[in-house]
């Protein structure tokens, strides 16, 4: 409750439209049906049982209204979690750190790409996956910068914004991505959606 | 040697004297005979009586305190007599006995069968039919007739005397007969009935007794069939067809007798396994072994065996499994008893507590091995509260662990959440007042914040890792890779969910493995959750030093479980039951 006051508190300074507020998945579907917002900030432990309530209804809207993103709140540094999440619907999705949302400007970043339709996975959730530790290391083959931008990517960035924020151009992002797919045996196109979830899934894979 | 067993080794040449004495005045005087004028009738004769007479002292003497014995070896005299009631007898005793115990052996052999095996009649209507047939046999056909028969006056002259004649008349002969067989009929039909009554008794509880039980029904017919017909006549006769079923019912007593050895023998076969087991106690007989015993013994199928533990008085069986003592219909419970205190109780059936002795001597024979069992159930029953205490300690363990996990989140962290929106809005109002100082300081604070955050979150998660309950093993095994310090493994993780002791036991086992495997320098360890035949078993394996921990928390954690830990130099083994 703490939590939701402040966060709707915050994004009234910043200019966001808060159309609604609700207390659990219930409601918070009903809302979405009637309000059709551009996004939904989803707590992933909800009434009645505190576990995965807002992993589920965060699915049912990505199924129910494709436009409506999605970001799930969680206080646990789970991949599984935000993997589950990624796997049917690998865009307009989100999984942050509950304490990330007060830093306002990241918050409003997250909520203006998943409504462009990106994807955002929290850091800690990335570097963890990739500081994983592995017999053989294949992101050892890795220059510096191409793990750097193997961490945005994961983090559901896009060339535009990985360049925006290394300063460097969009050209270069698109070769990094494309020596990181080489090096790597990544199968997926480096230009879809679903290459967070490609890259997510294989660094939770290579163990 | 014993007054009983004197009379035993006496009558074993009466018997064969009476059969063939029988035997012999029947040829000399084929006339007057009942089965003794043909060779085959002279077989079946001594064929049913001997038989009667051995089966009788054979169980007289495995049983001495039991009645069945001698009553059924005087029905076997008893079965020779009418041959005496023949001129060609020679001797006034002999004859005088033949006609007064012309159909002794009827109710003799009867009273036997329904007090089969046990020696005593069940009920009062059982000692009353029982007596009617006595009274009806024995006077009314027996002594009364033959006080006015006078063997000269019916025209008999070469026939010894009557002891017994009082005056001849020969109406009143003939009158007591008539009666005696219309009412003989009552009582045979009568002993008819209640034979066939504990036959279906008997056959729920005793075959051995039921099966014996049917050619004594048998037998009880064919005598009310010959009085039936003797009625027309007045007089029980020996004519041809009389002859005839006197054969069949020789048949009949021959298979009761029979039947009765057989149960001998099935008896000391079972008597002999109980004795084996007391021989066996040496080599820990299986438990339930002295139920099984005891059961075949008694003849009992559903007799149950249970100890009584000293410590709680509740009672176990041979497993140790906690019993409940609840005689059905038809079953009665003894008590076993060491000194004053019980150490057993035997639920059996009813019909055991009536032969006196029976129960007490299988129970006295069988004594060693129930004690030895009581001890072992008792061990066995303690063994079990100690491992469902263990298994509650484990599981009290584990939820307080989640509690104290959902606690610091709901608790600490969103107070610190908390703090951490109040430290952004004061920055926000110092960046406007443009106060520097402050602001490093708030921005510090913040920073705090945020890694206390951290720290909290990382410190929950160990306490209790929410991820296991809610999306099982594998999910929270491949998070513990993710944080691990050196590479894991994980190589074949079965995705199924089991209970949460039982998760939460095989996820401490790769904690725990994990741990101990960086603590001795290894550069990699991995992990195999299977399930197997009811198991859980997770492998370990790592390239570290030779352990020297003996891991005993894990091992107490799994052993609460009924698991086993298998602790190698660099492999671990944990084997978790999950039902």
């Amino acid at each position: 409750m703490l939590t939701r006051e402040g966060i709707v508190r915050l994004l009234d300074d910043a200019g966001v439209d808060v159309v609604a507020e609700a207390e659990d998945a219930e409601g918070l579907l009903r809302h979405v049906r009637l309000a059709r917002p551009d996004a939904a900030i989803v707590d992933i432990r909800m009434p009645p049982t505190h576990t995965d309530e807002g992993l589920v209804a965060a699915q049912a809207i990505r199924t129910q209204h494709p436009n409506v993103g999605v970001l799930v709140l969680s206080q646990y540094v789970e991949a599984s979690y935000a993997l589950r999440l990624l796997e049917e619907h690998p865009e307009k999705v989100g999984y942050l750190l509950k304490d990330r949302v007060f830093d306002v400007a990241l918050l409003l970043d997250a909520l203006r790409r998943i409504a462009d339709g990106e994807t955002v996975i929290d850091p800690t959730i990335v570097s963890q996956l990739v500081g994983r530790r592995r017999r053989e290391d294949p992101l050892a083959e890795l220059t510096e910068r191409e793990r750097e931008v193997l961490s945005l990517v994961g983090e559901g960035f896009s060339n535009k914004g990985i360049a925006h924020r290394l300063f460097i151009t969009e050209r270069t992002v698109e070769a990094h991505v494309k020596q990181i797919f080489l090096k790597l045996g990544l199968a997926a196109d480096p230009e879809s959606h679903r290459r967070v979830l490609a890259v997510l899934a294989y660094l939770r894979a290579s163990a | 040697m014993t007054f009983g067993r004197y009379c035993r080794i006496a009558i074993v040449p009466l018997a064969a004297a009476a059969g063939l004495f029988s035997v012999t005045t029947a040829k000399h005087d084929p006339i007057w005979a009942f089965g003794g004028g043909s060779t085959l009738g002279g077989i079946a004769e001594l064929g049913a009586g001997w038989s009667l007479v051995g089966a009788g002292l054979l169980f007289w003497s495995r049983h001495p305190q039991n009645r069945f014995g001698p009553l059924f070896a005087v029905a076997g005299f008893a079965w020779f007599l009418p041959e005496w009631s023949n001129p060609g007898v020679g001797t006034a005793l002999g004859f005088t006995l033949g006609l007064v115990g012309l159909v002794a052996c009827t109710p003799l052999f009867a009273h036997a069968a329904l007090a089969y095996p046990t020696g005593r009649l069940r009920s009062r209507v059982d000692v009353a039919v029982v007596a009617s047939s006595y009274a009806g046999a024995l006077i009314l056909l027996g002594l009364l007739p033959t006080t006015v028969f006078d063997p000269k006056g019916a025209g008999c002259f070469q026939c010894p005397q009557n002891l017994a004649l009082t005056r001849g008349d020969l109406e009143l002969f003939e009158a007591f007969n008539r009666y005696g067989l219309w009412i003989g009929i009552g009582w045979l039909l009568a002993l008819c009935v209640l034979l066939a009554w504990r036959l279906v008794r008997a056959a729920q509880a005793a075959v051995v007794v039921a099966v014996a039980l049917v050619p004594a029904i048998v037998y009880v017919a064919l005598v009310t069939w010959e009085f039936q017909r003797s009625l027309a006549r007045g007089i029980l006769g020996n004519d041809s067809f009389d002859q005839g079923v006197w054969r069949l019912e020789a048949l009949a007593l021959g298979a009761f007798a029979l039947a009765v050895v057989g149960g001998l023998v099935r008896d000391r076969q079972a008597r002999a396994s109980l004795a084996r087991l007391v021989v066996e106690l040496g080599e820990m007989p299986r438990p339930g072994a002295v139920r099984d015993a005891l059961a075949l013994t008694l003849g009992d199928p559903r007799l149950e065996l249970a100890y009584r533990r000293p410590d709680t008085g509740r009672y176990v069986d041979g497993l140790g499994h906690l019993v409940d003592i609840r005689p059905d219909r038809g079953q009665a419970v003894t008590p076993l008893l060491r000194g004053d205190v019980t150490v057993a109780a035997l639920v059996h059936d009813a019909h055991l507590s009536d032969e006196p002795g029976l129960l007490q001597e299988v129970l006295a024979a069988a004594r060693i091995a129930v004690e030895n069992e009581q001890l072992q159930a008792e061990v066995r029953a303690q063994l079990e509260d100690l491992r469902a205490s263990r298994a509650r300690i484990v599981e009290t363990g584990d939820a307080e662990r989640r509690r104290l996990e959902r606690d610091l989140h709901d608790g600490a962290q969103q107070l610190l959440v908390a703090l951490f929106y109040d430290l952004r809005v004061a920055q926000a109002r110092v960046e406007a007042d443009a106060d520097s100082e402050l602001m490093t300081l708030l921005l510090s604070a913040g920073e705090k914040a945020q890694t206390a955050l951290g720290d909290l979150r990382e410190l929950a998660h160990g306490i209790y890792p929410a991820i296991l309950a809610e999306a099982g093993l594998a999910a929270a095994l491949e998070t513990l890779a993710d944080e691990a310090p050196l590479p894991v493994e994980l190589g074949n993780v079965t995705l199924e969910r089991y209970s949460e002791p039982v998760e939460a036991a095989a996820y401490r086992t790769v904690v725990e493995g994990i741990h101990d495997a960086a603590e001795r320098e290894a550069t990699f360890v991995s992990v195999d959750v299977g399930r197997e035949e009811g198991r859980v078993i997770v492998t370990l394996r790592d390239d570290g030093a030779a352990r020297t921990s003996p891991l005993v928390h894990l091992a107490d954690r799994i052993g609460a479980l009924g698991g086993s830990l298998e602790v190698g130099e660099t492999t671990l083994r944990a084997v978790v039951p999950c039902a």
